[in-house]
């Protein structure tokens, strides 16, 4: 078995990982474990990564470099969750036994949390309730409520982008109106030249209208593919840059509908205002005379 | 013969601020089938609004038109669209085809909107595309085609209706001498072959090769000479005073 030679931060501890010569007896720290039965830990992949650490790897944990430790050996070793609470976080994950944990840190038997399965959401309500009402110095919440407590910030980093994305599609829709007014405007001698030959009103706004429905949906549907393109490339390079499954930008159906959906009416909405200014200008002066 | 055209004490004026233009003063003629009137003029003379009149696309300020037997002077928009539809052939100086649509997609165009079936109007601008000898061009766009051949293509949308009268304005305008001369010799069959045709022109030739010509000055007619291609005497027609050789 490989025996890794290097240091590495763990959490609030300096953990020394050293080389443990295969003879040398490791000190165990749990009760009930044989001496020369090496306790397990799990360790994250970034630090596997930094670390070079594989899954039965021997190391040895201790309060410091240089310190004396237990060696232990990876049985593990984790993906990080995506949450985005720990993107920004720099530092390892490493499970260990709680008395081993103890003992490195130098505390006591102390708990700050803990979590309780309920079966039902009934059962969650009355435990909390119960909790309390009994417990001194304990406060009981439902993880639902923990989780929404914490994503408060995303909430509100939604709200922005909602609003960012608001006011982008109000300035494409400006934007769409004047292209097609420009873009019809330049087909006005068409335009008279189809009422010459005796084409209704009827018929040219609504071949117009079919173009712009027709260019609005390939155009949404391009703009769909190329946010695809970026959200994809976006994922790629933070997913690197923060080590993280995380994904940043997600392109859902939802979206793909609505943009579709409303670049459809946005077509049909400009290019019936273009051509009916149009159908309105006599032939005569749509030639300019 | 039938009258096609009748035009009674045509005027048209146009407002420019306070001042009132006169574009026509008191215009009479009549164009009988199968008839090939060229009318020329300087440029300002009234010529076009004239033909625009003729065209059902303006309303006189007083006087009567008469076109296969119908009053058209005021027809609402959607009654002269019709009209334009079924009655009327439209030649452009420049051509207006519509660039994302074939030759035959073009010349079916107005057959469409005259409600006439895929298969039936399909054979028709086939039938035409050939009469003007683009029967091999079908799909080609109108970018791939020349103007002489552009022009054809109008021509043939133009014909696809089967209207009582042919319209042109300026259709050798765009057109070098080559291409002007063989739309000049297109006109001629097709006018041979019974359409009644009004070809506003600056071109000397394609006047020429009209049965009869129409001289405008100053919104009135100043001339109208039948002429006879066989030796080129020109014969005075209603309002010509003196008889014009040419």
């Amino acid at each position: 078995m490989r025996v890794n030679h290097r240091f590495v931060c763990l959490l609030l501890l300096a953990v020394a990982v050293r080389g443990a010569p295969a003879q040398q007896t490791p000190r165990s720290i749990a009760r009930g474990v044989p001496q020369d039965a090496p306790r397990s830990i799990t360790i994250d992949s970034r630090l596997a990564a930094d670390a070079s650490l594989h899954v039965g790897d021997r190391v040895v944990v201790a309060a410091g470099t240089g310190e004396p430790g237990d060696t232990v050996v990876i049985a593990a070793i984790t993906q990080r969750r995506a949450d985005p609470a720990e993107i920004a976080r720099g530092e390892y994950r490493v499970r260990l036994h709680l008395g081993q944990l103890q003992s490195l840190l130098g505390y006591g038997d102390r708990v700050d949390r803990f979590a309780i399965a309920t079966p039902s959401a009934g059962a969650t309500a009355d435990a909390v309730a119960r909790i309390n009402a009994s417990a001194f110095g304990f406060q009981a919440h439902r993880s639902a409520d923990v989780a929404v407590e914490t994503s408060k910030t995303f909430a509100v980093v939604s709200r922005f982008h909602r609003a960012i994305g608001t006011i982008t599609i109000v300035a494409s829709a400006i934007f769409l109106l004047c292209i097609m007014l420009l873009k019809v405007d330049e087909r006005r001698r068409d335009v008279a030249a189809l009422r010459l030959i005796g084409c209704t009103e009827r018929t040219i706004v609504g071949s117009v209208v079919l173009e712009a429905a027709a260019i609005a949906v390939l155009g949404s549907l391009f703009g769909v593919v190329v946010g695809g393109t970026a959200s994809f490339l976006v994922n790629r390079h933070y997913q690197a840059v923060y080590r993280t499954p995380l994904r940043f930008s997600i392109v859902t159906g939802d979206i793909v509908l609505l943009a579709v959906a409303l670049a459809l009416v946005l077509g049909i909405v400009a290019g019936w205002l273009a051509a009916r200014r149009l159908v309105r200008t006599p032939p005569l002066a749509l030639f300019g005379r | 013969m039938t009258a096609i055209v009748e035009v009674r004490d045509l005027a048209r004026e146009y407002r420019m601020g306070d001042e009132r233009v006169p574009a026509l003063r008191g215009v009479t003629f009549t164009v009988h089938q199968p008839e090939y009137v060229a009318i020329v003029g300087p440029s300002g003379c009234g010529k076009s609004t004239l033909l625009n009149l003729l065209g059902v696309i303006d309303r006189p300020t007083s006087g009567t038109v008469s076109i296969a037997g119908e009053r058209v002077d005021q027809l609402d928009d959607a009654r002269a669209t019709e009209f334009r539809l079924r009655r009327i052939g439209f030649v452009f100086q420049r051509f207006y085809l519509l660039q994302a649509l074939s030759a035959r997609e073009n010349v079916e165009l107005p057959l469409a909107e005259a409600g006439m079936s895929t298969r039936e109007r399909r054979a028709r601008a086939l039938e035409l595309l050939e009469y003007v000898g683009l029967g091999r061009r079908e799909r080609h766009r109108p970018s791939q085609l020349s103007g002489g051949e552009q022009q054809r293509v109008a021509i043939a949308r133009a014909l696809a209706n089967r209207p009582a009268l042919l319209l042109a304005d300026e259709p050798t305008g765009e057109l070098d001498a080559r291409t002007g001369a063989e739309m000049i010799a297109l006109f001629e069959r097709l006018n041979r072959d019974g359409t009644t045709i009004v070809v506003v022109t600056h071109d000397e030739d394609l006047a020429r090769a009209a049965k009869r010509v129409i001289h405008m000055r100053d919104g009135t007619i100043v001339d109208d000479v039948r002429v006879d291609p066989a030796d080129r005497r020109v014969e005075p027609v209603g309002l010509a005073p003196e008889p014009h050789e040419r």
